[in-house]
């Protein structure tokens, strides 16, 4: 048990990548709070698919993007579990669509999901892990379209190389009080966001990825674990790509 | 509480907030040029001071931040102004600056910042519980 006693919280943790997280995270032993915004039946069925592992999850309703959700939830966790051990901000949103005609709106909510989101749970959960801790694993999920872009995604990609600087800044400043801060930057990966373009353009995209096929939720999952576990205690400020080789360049044969 | 006492709480806290040697910690050891501390230790022993002595510690009460903020009424020439001299004894009512208003360097203010400031500060504090 990689993580026995531990506490996580994971946001954006009831469906796709971030069930992946919460499910891996609490086989490995921990407590795993998650956030989810408005699917309940599925926060249900996670919680149930935990406990009948023998695991422990509670979840936990809000939207990342109110900068009020993080200090309740935190607050929330800390009042039933008394500590957090590891924060995972998954919770992601993407607004296609070419920037000549992306709104003021499509940017906002992407920014204020996937940035201030980040911004806001870590700022909930340092003092303690900084201070009362003196221990601690951020895992901020970023994207491989942080450095390399496809069209239409101009706010999706600010906010994830947002994230990733933000990654490193925050790893410089705690690292010497035993917290750890990284980056899992997926490639494409088979969840309910990347359903419309699967559609659309998913054997095209199978062929550009070296592994020859699409990522899991399970992939991202064990990259996640690796950087929450003793193993990665001298890993800090790093952007992990979990992408099949996608991002590599390489020609389609 | 006597003010030994309070020396030998504080000193534990600054041994465990900085990664120091006991030995280190004297009264008039200066936090950022003989204890190394840098700017996330202070938010730190302020944490601790407040857990260890159940004290409220304000923002900017003990350690202020970005004193004078380069504004040319404070400090010229890399000296502290008079004025500057009079706002620093203001916001800084438990530290003696007698030794530093013979040479009021701007960039020796960070020499203010003792363990003896500290202490003094606590004792203030503990007293008007």
């Amino acid at each position: 048990m990689l993580l026995k006693d531990q506490v996580a919280l994971v946001t954006g943790g009831s469906r796709g990548i971030g069930k992946g997280i919460v499910l891996a995270l609490a086989e490995a032993g921990a407590r795993v709070g998650f956030v989810y915004r408005g699917n309940q039946a599925a926060a249900d069925v996670l919680v149930a698919e935990v406990s009948a592992a023998g695991g422990v999850a509670k979840a936990y309703q809000g939207d990342v993007a109110d900068l009020a959700t993080a200090p309740r939830v935190v607050g929330e966790l800390m009042a039933a579990w008394g500590r957090v051990d590891v924060l995972v901000n998954n919770a992601g949103v993407i607004r296609d669509g070419l920037f000549l005609r992306m709104d003021a709106d499509a940017w906002k909510t992407v920014l204020s999901t996937n940035l201030d989101g980040t911004y806001a749970f870590c700022k909930a959960v340092i003092e303690q892990m900084v201070f009362k801790q003196r221990s601690g694993r951020i895992v901020n999920i970023s994207s491989v379209a942080a450095r390399f872009h496809n069209q239409g995604q101009c706010n999706y990609a600010a906010s994830k190389g947002a994230v990733e600087s933000f990654t490193r800044g925050l790893a410089v400043e705690v690292a010497k009080r035993g917290v750890t801060v990284n980056a899992v930057a997926p490639g494409f990966i088979e969840t309910d966001m990347t359903e419309a373009v699967r559609g659309k353009a998913g054997e095209l995209i199978k062929k550009a990825i070296p592994a020859g096929r699409l990522g899991t939720p399970d992939d991202i999952a064990a990259a996640v674990l690796f950087l929450c576990s003793p193993a990665a205690a001298y890993i800090t400020g790093q952007v992990l790509t979990v992408d099949g080789g996608l991002s590599l360049g390489a020609a389609v044969a | 509480m006597t003010s030994d006492d309070i020396f030998a709480r504080v000193k534990r806290q600054l041994v465990d907030a900085l990664s120091v040697d006991e030995g280190d910690v004297t009264q008039t050891a200066r936090l950022q040029a003989d204890l190394n501390a840098e700017s996330i230790d202070f938010l730190d022993i302020v944490f601790r001071l407040e857990r260890e002595f159940g004290i409220k510690i304000d923002r900017n009460e003990l350690f202020p931040e970005s004193i004078f903020q380069g504004d040319p009424d404070f400090v010229q020439d890399g000296k502290v102004t008079p004025k500057g001299l009079a706002t620093l004894r203001e916001k800084m009512p438990y530290s003696d600056i007698s030794g530093f208003e013979k040479n009021p360097s701007f960039e020796h203010i960070g020499d203010l910042f003792t363990v003896d400031l500290i202490c003094q500060y606590v004792a203030a504090k503990v007293a008007a519980k």
